[in-house]
């Protein structure tokens, strides 16, 4: 190879007080490929990223573009020097139109120094074309589904003629059908000449897009292959440091009595087209037993646990009865009460206080079980986490470290013991492995299946099939507010449910 | 995902931010030694001592309350007003109760004192409900609800003033004059505020580091709708918060007509409101919400303090003429100090372009503003010109290490 790489990391270290989160990484990336970087999380893949596109000023080692080194000081620098990234954690204004945060700032103007909308729109509409985007430019994003929203941040990179685009788990919330377009659209950005970085942990869509995979463990590079030479089982082995057995739960459960029963269950929307976030929902769920949640994103999965916690803003229609109890839950502490418990969707903003130690989450709930008479036995309150963190294992070097110390799929378990410290009837859990690792994802599942042959009741969404089809021992389908589809563990298939799923306006 | 920069333990943070707090307290006082030309210190030190308790008391008692409310993840910007308004009330409850005595100058009993500051206690409770009504139910941010009640109060208390005294006493006065010896000693005991301020201090403590309700205060701080989502009733939580916070604020409000023999809206407790959240800032609260402690905040008020108190010996003013530029740079440097602490692990360029030019000069002036009031225009001069040529050169030198850095 004559020609220099466009990208070339040597030897780079990145420490941060008391965490070597890169150890002597060198990397290089020739023009036009779409390299994957794949890895637990805490493997380095974002801190790497995050250096490349001038997030992270300061490292050791060396960052060459093009054949010359650079340091970025911010992302500025690196977006002058065609680097873009897509974060997990998508960055756009809420409260401003899709065009203006395309152009955000780097604004179009008249020739009197006020905002071209109409040039800027018009400009926005034609990106968003290319990326199969139906969106209206002139639409505020806050309103744009979260597949949506994506593209609207790659239109943004776009806009910018950048040369290298650098995606961290782009699909993590995206639903089958949201996934297949960002892989259209990733063609045919790799079409046009453009760079590809990919963090991701799902072998799918690394084997399916890349031309070759980096394999980070512990902040150091392990290898880099080409795809052809190697497969999914072997990167996955790679990843971790040790086989993966495929995760074998739900055979021979035997549920019980129904704990819970749904019956024509409505749920409003004013304001809003569809008029119904959901609409005349029935079923029942029994102890031992649990129940997978499947639908797109924005079909109602999310809402419909709302209304099972009390949490949901508006009021809804129709029964709810646990163990034979009408019940109708106004706030979550009546559902808690009651013996109900949801683990939220999104970890960091709805379930996780991230100023507290490991203790704090997981007594969280029951705090007054360490108390005698007024005040809390700081002993006692540490003997009901070190519990928990033992039941579940948590992997923790003690309790009274700051839980944001943990991994994410430890903190996931930490949230999960606050709410089984409970003793729910029913625990509810939105999406539980979002953004956590295969390695923690196979222990939540194992969990999940001791739990329910303790005869714990659960309803559990995902946005990921396979996910359901693993743990579920039934499913029930969401398409736009209704339910289209329930499938037992015997007949369920992606391939049905994904049909249920896009089902529109049935009935 | 990436591992995150550890963030220190909380109690390892406080740990180190109380036990910072406490040696710059006793900085200040060996500096106050040094400088103070009379040396007050060294020749009455326990009238000095007492001076200082009377001060930190007072504040302290309205700064627990500050300090809970900022805690809980809101802000209490009614303190200054709550005061003036409790106090207006408490002497106006006296004029009802015992108009004669009032108006003679005679001693009013302990029942009419006792039924008069219980009346104001309720009245602290009643304002704190509102706040709470306004935040939790209107759904107004807690920064425009007590804000509305900052500017409100006062009006209110002083437009309550006239009407009383003009039909009370057939004469219209901005003020009531509070003549009872009992109340008054009562009030004006160092000792006695003291030991409430001690006592208040504790209860606060143990309230929040110690029960279920601080906890979900903490909660609440950190994460409102994580905490809700916990079963946990935040509305609830805030009401305590600002009922607790305006209470603490009416119990410095009796404490203050009694020091002062008078009821003034107009002028009691003006901008006390900024001091007691200084205070609590100072001693280690986040006004984002979920972090602080009780004994921050009450080393938080005797460095304030102890500060405003040095300073007036050194410079011989009058006190209450340089304690807002103090509290203002107190709260400047120590939330400052925290910020950089956090950021340490990059190389900060203070003066960077244009914006840092400005403020060379910014700093500059002020320096020679403050040199010249302390010591002579000439004195200021030279200042402002030293503080440009020291400034512009660090200016230079990170200009160059930026450089050097960059290459």
């Amino acid at each position: 190879m004559d020609v220099s790489p466009l990208i070339s990391i040597r030897r780079v270290t990145k420490r941060f007080p008391g965490v070597v989160a890169l150890s002597d990484v060198s990397l290089d990336i020739p023009a036009g490929e779409l390299h994957a970087i794949v890895g637990e999380n805490g493997a380095g893949k974002s801190t790497l990223m995050k250096l490349l596109a001038g997030v992270i000023g300061s490292f050791e080692g060396e960052l060459l573009l093009r054949g010359r080194p650079v340091r970025f000081a911010d992302t500025r620098a690196a977006e002058a020097a065609g680097i873009g990234i897509i974060h997990q954690e998508l960055n756009l204004v809420d409260e401003l139109s899709a065009a203006a945060n395309v152009f955000l700032g780097r604004e179009k103007r008249t020739r009197l120094g006020l905002l071209d909308n109409r040039v800027m729109e018009r400009s926005a509409a034609e990106l968003l074309d290319q990326l199969e985007c139906r969106v209206v430019p002139s639409e505020r994003v806050k309103t744009l589904r979260v597949g949506d929203q994506q593209l609207v941040e790659i239109a943004k990179a776009l806009s910018r003629e950048t040369e290298i685009l650098i995606m961290d788990e782009p699909t993590s919330a995206l639903t089958e059908s949201e996934v297949a377009r960002l892989f259209r659209v990733i063609e045919r950005l790799r079409a046009r000449g453009v760079t590809i970085l990919y963090i991701s942990h799902k072998m799918d869509e690394v084997f399916r897009l890349a031309d070759r995979i980096t394999v980070l463990r512990d902040g150091r590079l392990v290898t880099t292959v080409p795809r052809a030479d190697t497969d999914p089982r072997r990167i996955t082995h790679l990843m971790v440091g040790r086989e993966i057995e495929s995760v074998q739960v739900a055979e021979h459960r035997v549920p019980g009595q129904p704990v819970l029963e749904v019956e024509r269950l409505s749920l409003p929307w004013p304001g809003h087209a569809r008029a119904w976030r959901l609409r005349d929902i029935s079923f029942s769920l029994r102890r031992g037993e649990i129940l997978g949640v499947a639908g797109l994103m924005g079909a109602g999965r999310t809402e419909l646990l709302e209304c099972l916690f009390g949490s949901s803003a508006e009021a809804y229609s129709g029964s709810i009865r646990l163990e034979g109890r009408q019940v109708r839950f106004r706030h979550p502490a009546e559902a808690r009460r009651a013996g109900i418990a949801l683990v939220t969707e999104d970890r960091k903003r709805l379930g996780l206080f991230d100023q507290m130690t490991v203790c704090q989450n997981i007594t969280l709930c029951t705090l007054r079980q360490a108390a005698a008479g007024w005040l809390v036995s700081p002993a006692r309150e540490r003997r009901m986490a070190a519990e928990t963190v033992g039941q579940l294992n948590v992997k923790t070097t003690g309790v009274d470290v700051p839980i944001t110390s943990l991994s994410g799929g430890n903190q996931q378990k930490s949230i999960i013991g606050r709410w089984l410290r409970t003793r729910p009837k029913v625990l509810l859990l939105d999406d539980p492995t979002r953004g956590i690792d295969v390695g923690a994802k196979a222990e939540i599942y194992r969990l999940m299946d001791r739990l329910c042959r303790d005869g714990l009741a659960m309803i559990v969404t995902s946005s990921e099939l396979p996910e359901l089809l693993t743990v579920c021992d039934r499913i029930l389908v969401i398409c736009e507010g209704r339910l289209t589809g329930e499938f037992n563990r015997a007949e369920a298939t992606e391939q049905r449910i994904m049909e249920a799923a896009t089902l529109r306006s049935a009935g | 995902m990436s591992p995150m920069r550890p963030k220190a333990f909380p109690l390892g943070w406080l740990a180190r931010s109380e036990a910072g707090l406490g040696l710059a307290v006793v900085a200040v006082v060996l500096l106050t030694l040094l400088f103070d030309q009379q040396r007050t210190y060294y020749y009455s030190p326990e009238l000095s001592a007492l001076d200082v308790l009377r001060h930190t008391s007072m504040l302290g008692i309205f700064a627990l309350g500050a300090a809970i409310v900022i805690i809980s993840g809101g802000i209490d910007l009614s303190a200054g007003s709550v005061i003036a308004f409790s106090g207006t009330i408490c002497a106006t409850l006296m004029v009802f109760l015992a108009p004669e005595a009032m108006q003679k100058a005679e001693p009013l009993g302990a029942g009419v004192t006792i039924l008069a500051v219980g009346g104001t206690l309720v009245v602290g409770f009643l304002i704190g409900s509102l706040h709470a009504w306004l935040i939790t139910v209107i759904g107004l941010p807690p920064f425009i609800a007590t804000l509305a009640t900052l500017v409100g109060l006062r009006s209110l208390a002083r437009a309550v003033i006239e009407n009383v005294t003009l039909h009370t006493f057939g004469a219209r006065t901005t003020q009531i004059q509070i003549f009872d010896q009992q109340f008054r000693s009562l009030t004006t005991s160092v000792w006695l505020r003291a030991a409430l301020f001690l006592t208040l201090a504790v209860a606060a403590w143990v309230l929040l580091s110690r029960t279920v309700v601080g906890r979900h205060l903490y909660a609440l701080g950190g994460n409102e709708e994580a905490t809700r989502l916990s079963g946990i009733r935040t509305d609830r939580l805030k009401w305590l918060a600002y009922a607790l916070s305006a209470m603490l604020s009416s119990i410095a409000g009796i404490f203050y007509i009694g020091e002062q023999s008078v009821a003034d809206p107009q002028t009691l407790a003006r901008g006390y409101e900024l001091n007691a959240i200084a205070a609590a800032v100072v001693g280690g609260c986040s006004l984002r919400g979920g972090i602080g402690t009780i004994p921050g905040t009450v080393l938080g008020c005797l460095f304030l303090r102890v500060v405003i108190d040095g300073i007036a010996k050194i410079i011989k003013t009058g006190a209450d003429v340089y304690e807002g530029l103090i509290v203002g740079i107190v709260v400047v440097m120590a939330v400052a100090l925290n910020q950089l602490r956090e950021t340490s692990g990059r190389r900060k360029r203070f003066f960077e372009g244009p914006l840092g030019a400005v403020t060379v000069i910014n700093l500059a002036l002020l320096l020679g503003v403050l040199t010249t009031l302390v010591a002579s225009p000439t004195s200021g001069q030279v200042a402002v010109l030293v503080g440009l040529a020291c400034l512009a050169l660090v200016k230079l030198f990170e200009a160059a290490r930026a450089r050097r850095a960059g290459s």
